[in-house]
């Protein structure tokens, strides 16, 4: 079995993979980190497995575990520091989850989102949203949360 | 979903290496690995089941996109973000290529993905084949031994899921010759929901006469039974005209009527026609307006 070097949340770990794992099932199973979720049964069309990998982000269902070997990777654990991000906040402020499944992918992707374009449109939140989906349909409380918190970061 | 057993992984940190990988295993027991982003999900339903898997994300001889020397070469690995942010494809004769990569599945995919993983992949419903076909691009391989060869889009997609490129041989680069002056091209799909798959796209590349009539026309349509598919109807219909509306109408109304558009779940024949049709005019104002500059 292949040894995987990873840091994940600035911690470093070393370990055995099965060449087939996906890499949401590493983070999930082996390394007990469960903020990460599974919503489509591994199709790749709910996102909310969506993590950061080296600052960006991607589905981790769509990876293999060993193509992470090497990489600097953040999961939804690793988001908050002393206090929750201005984006964590906002959701909490604006009721942006019901069931808070999709909430961690959401979260990932709008967080590399928002770094990228720090004052988005609400269209082009929403495009950003595309690979997201919140099955409660709560789309118009996220999109204003995260339009609140770029406002919050801007200011 | 689970991947059967895969019974090796590499990552070679070059071409060379990666054809020495891919060479020690029958033809089609080892597979390349791009972005990952279609070929994961038929890892994952077992579609394919590879007893090596050849990633090619560490080689930067595949990365990234060149126009210096006039024309364009866009590295295999090169992802779809980093096509869509090109500043210097806006407006001009490769703009259809951002139009495409742009609207690719959503951010997540478009960070993993790649051209080269899009064009050997080849689904039926697919941006990047249909663009590369509707631009005159051409693809660049090597094999064993460094032999190379360069095969046109038209030579190169032979339908759904096939390519000219054999198991053994990798895909090292996409490019295209130097533009005309006065050329423009643009790409638009639709799909069921946004950014979505394409149930329909066309993709328009032309150039202009110094009176602004179409001096050269490349139509190509995504989405239908056969994958990607030049229309060589509306080429000929709209070569020569002033690129009026009526021109433009009559060049989709040609392709919608060369085109065999077929019925399923997403749409039925005649409403693929008519998104030929709508579509087709949208573009082709587009291209020729980016053109005339």
């Amino acid at each position: 079995m292949p040894i995987i070097n990873v840091t994940i949340n600035g911690e470093n770990y070393e370990e055995d993979v099965p060449e087939r794992m996906l890499l949401v099932d590493f983070i999930r199973e082996q390394l007990a980190l469960t903020g990460t979720h599974v919503g489509c049964t591994y199709e790749g069309v709910c996102g909310a497995c969506t993590i950061h990998l080296d600052g960006e982000s991607i589905k981790s269902c769509m990876l293999l575990a060993v193509q992470a070997d090497g990489h600097d990777i953040t999961t939804v654990e690793g988001l908050r520091g002393e206090n929750l991000t201005p984006l964590q906040a906002a959701f909490n402020a604006n009721h942006a989850l019901q069931c808070g499944f999709c909430t961690p992918g959401i979260l990932m992707n709008m967080t590399d989102f928002l770094k990228e374009n720090p004052n988005p449109t609400d269209d082009e939140i929403r495009h950003g949203l595309v690979g997201n989906l919140c099955r409660c349909t709560g789309y118009a409380h996220i999109v204003k949360a995260v339009r609140e918190a770029a406002q919050t970061s801007q200011s | 979903m689970f991947p059967a057993k895969i019974e090796k992984y590499v990552r070679p940190q070059s071409i060379g290496d990666a054809l020495t990988a891919i060479g020690e295993f029958d033809d089609g027991d080892a597979m390349f690995l791009a972005g990952g982003q279609s070929a994961m999900q038929a890892i994952k339903s077992r579609m394919l089941r590879p007893e090596c898997v050849v990633d090619l994300q560490d080689i930067a001889e595949l990365k990234g996109i060149d126009m210096s020397g006039g024309g364009l070469r866009i590295g295999a690995m090169t992802r779809y973000v980093e096509i869509a942010n090109e500043g210097s494809f806006a407006g001009g004769p490769f703009a259809a290529l951002a139009d495409a990569a742009a609207r690719v599945g959503d951010r997540q995919v478009r960070n993993r993905g790649t051209i080269g993983g899009s064009v050997c992949w080849n689904y039926m419903a697919s941006c990047l084949p249909a663009v590369v076909l509707g631009t005159n691009g051409s693809m660049n391989l090597t094999s064993a031994g460094g032999k190379t060869r360069t095969v046109t889009a038209d030579d190169f997609f032979l339908g759904p899921l096939e390519t000219a490129r054999e198991d053994n041989e990798i895909l090292t680069s996409v490019s295209w010759d130097a533009p005309a002056a006065r050329s423009g091209s643009a790409y638009k799909k639709w799909g069921l929901v946004t950014d979505a798959l394409p149930v329909v796209g066309v993709c328009v590349s032309v150039t202009v006469d110094d009176g602004g009539s179409v001096a050269s026309a490349t139509v190509s349509i995504s989405g239908l039974a056969d994958g990607g598919q030049r229309s060589p109807a509306a080429e000929n219909a709209l070569t020569g005209t002033d690129g009026s509306a009526g021109a433009i109408a009559a060049a989709m109304d040609a392709a919608a009527e060369a085109a065999e558009t077929h019925t399923d779940l997403s749409a039925n024949a005649e409403y693929r026609s008519h998104l030929i049709r709508s579509l087709g005019a949208e573009v082709a104002e587009t291209a020729l307006a980016r053109a005339r500059g």
